[in-house]
């Protein structure tokens, strides 16, 4: 059985983020670490091989040459291969893009099951997977909280979460796609053997020339600072300062007595 | 379809209902308020889409309450959602009506079947829209990116395009005085072949107390570490009626219950006093309390989202401030 896990690298949550001289997208920044929700789809993928040895489980990311270094954590964590679709875009790439590289690669090479994360914690669009399964004619199920394949294979059992705490499930037919959310598992530290052997491994490497793509569909006109939606006063002065001012907007409007 | 490319034609506007036992989710007046906002821009004629099992209870329910005209579809095999039939079955509508807009919630439902629409009928396809205005001629789409620190302005290439929307973005559409819309019910076949829906059941039980609270003391991934969740009930502890609450990544991690969790996929709260420490603002987040009266947000980030939302902002590590803030009440109190 073969399993594929799409991941991406995301600016770090705590990084400074400021738009371009253009508006156009921003400024680059310097840290990356792998999407949150990927992560979890991985740590869902290594579960299924720590139980069945037979499982080859290879992992794709589609971007800039630094995602190779979120493929060496995934080798680390115990990724057999990795695949790069080097796209070295500046600016917004649409998820349809991205879709078609991943959907390319499926098509000539056979998986079981694919595994992506729910939403990227910088686009947070939600697309890429859907529309890589769709692409490719597979079903696909999103927000996959939980999995079992079944005993002969050739089907998957699956519960995806709903909002209002509902869990919906449903049985797909292998081969299919599942975007895993985020927080089901506890992802894996790599360990320092895999690290060794990740950063020896081989990577593989297609341009996007190499490879069908379509029509991106959409593009950024432009980005922004959100606008304030509420007054937002910004409370100044030493840490005690602030906490006596708040104190009284707080007991000024009868919150505290 | 190019006669829908002509400003004067009207456009039409699909808008995907949203339902469960037999109700339509809140979710369905937005969609129709955002439909609205393009009609502003567009002579547009909007139609609520249907799938369901039964749907005269549906139908009544949204034709009443907006005064839009629908399509039902009923279908047999229907009894539960199921991507693949609503794939199916919606492009073929489209192949019949040619919508230039097809609307649809941004919810776990919504982004399950929204994308893989878009590629069977060759449409773009916009996901987590906020707001959107008029440029150049198009519809420009207003989202959330990067932590919800940036919004993006997006526009389709080419109609047709698909937009999930955010919940909480617009104001529901309900009109004071409508004429119920016409409702136009078929009956159809589909039989999925990939897909076999198993059921639904309530995982969680959503707990009445937290939507209930006047004051709701909340914590996201910026407390830093789990003893700091002390801190949080410390200062809950201050507000008479106050609850605790958190973003999804703290009961994710199982710091906090379900039943504590703000946003798109826990609790929808409206309190009167919101303190979020340590919560950066995701729009998923701020789906759960952006209704609430007075909003204070302490940050160490001074660019964080939550700010954006807030009516008196602290740019603090609350490790530090909430201390100092106890400290002070402390000593205003003797």
């Amino acid at each position: 059985m073969k399993i594929l896990v799409c991941i991406k690298p995301v600016p770090d949550p705590e990084s400074f983020i400021a738009i371009d001289d253009y508006q156009n997208w921003i400024k680059p920044t310097g840290l990356f670490k792998m999407n949150r929700f990927d992560e979890s789809a991985l740590e869902e993928a290594l579960s299924i091989r720590d139980r069945c040895k037979s499982v080859r489980l290879d992992v794709l990311s589609v971007g800039p040459e630094y995602s190779k270094d979120v493929i060496r954590r995934a080798l680390g964590m115990g990724a057999d291969g990795g695949i790069h679709i080097v796209c070295e875009a500046d600016g917004y790439v649409s998820p349809f893009l991205t879709a078609s590289c991943i959907a390319s690669f499926i098509k000539e090479n056979y998986y079981d099951l694919i595994f992506s994360g729910a939403i990227s914690e910088d686009y947070m669009q939600g697309q890429v997977g859907p529309l890589s399964a769709e692409m490719a004619g597979l079903p696909c199920v999103s927000f996959v909280v939980k999995q079992a394949i079944s005993p002969d294979k050739k089907s998957i059992y699956v519960e995806r979460e709903m909002d209002d705490g509902l869990i919906e499930s449903f049985e797909l037919t292998l081969p299919a796609l599942l975007t895993i959310q985020g927080g089901i598992n506890k992802p894996r530290y790599p360990s320092l053997s895999n690290m060794l052997r990740a950063n020896r491994a081989e990577i593989c490497t297609i341009n996007l020339d190499q490879i069908g793509k379509t029509d991106p569909k959409q593009a950024t006109l432009r980005m922004t600072i959100p606008e304030k939606r509420r007054e937002g006063y910004v409370l100044s002065g030493s840490v005690q300062e602030k906490a006596a001012e708040l104190i009284r907007i707080l007991s000024q409007k009868a919150f505290i007595t | 379809m190019w006669w829908r490319m002509q400003k004067t034609v009207p456009k039409l506007i699909f808008i995907i209902a949203e339902h469960y036992e037999n109700k339509a989710k809140s979710i369905v007046f937005e969609l129709a308020a955002c439909a609205d906002k393009i009609k502003k821009i567009y002579p547009a004629e909007i139609k609520a889409i249907i799938l369901g099992r039964e749907t005269g209870k549906l139908s009544f329910e949204i034709t009443h309450t907006t005064g839009l005209d629908a399509v039902a579809i009923e279908i047999n095999e229907l009894a539960l959602y199921n991507a693949e039939i609503y794939k199916t079955v919606i492009n073929n509508l489209v192949a019949e009506f040619f919508p230039s807009f097809i609307i649809i919630g941004h919810t776990p439902r919504g982004l399950d079947f929204a994308s893989g629409l878009a590629v069977r009928m060759k449409a773009a396809c916009i996901t987590g829209v906020e707001g959107l205005s008029e440029e150049g001629g198009k519809i420009c789409f207003r989202r959330q990116m990067f932590y919800g620190k940036i919004n993006a302005h997006i526009t389709a290439n080419s109609e047709p395009v698909i937009v999930t929307v955010q919940p909480g973005a617009f104001e529901p559409y309900k009109p004071d005085k409508a004429n119920p819309g016409k409702v136009e019910t078929r009956k159809v076949e589909c039989v999925p072949e990939v897909i076999q829906a198993k059921g639904i059941r309530r995982c969680h039980y959503q707990d009445s107390s937290i939507s209930e609270a006047k004051v709701i003391v909340s914590a996201g991934n910026g407390i830093g570490e789990r003893e700091n969740l002390d801190l949080i009930y410390r200062l809950a502890g201050i507000f008479p009626g106050s609850s605790v609450g958190g973003s999804r990544i703290l009961i994710d991690r199982g710091w906090l219950e379900y039943r504590q969790q703000i946003g798109l996929t826990g609790a929808q709260v409206a309190p009167d006093l919101y303190v979020a420490c340590g919560i950066s603002g995701a729009s998923q987040h701020l789906a759960g309390m952006r209704k609430s009266g007075f909003v204070v947000a302490i940050n160490r980030d001074p660019k964080a989202a939550i700010f954006n939302e807030s009516d008196v902002c602290v740019v603090e590590d609350i490790k530090k401030f909430i201390p100092a803030f106890l400290e002070e009440y402390g000593k205003r109190k003797i």
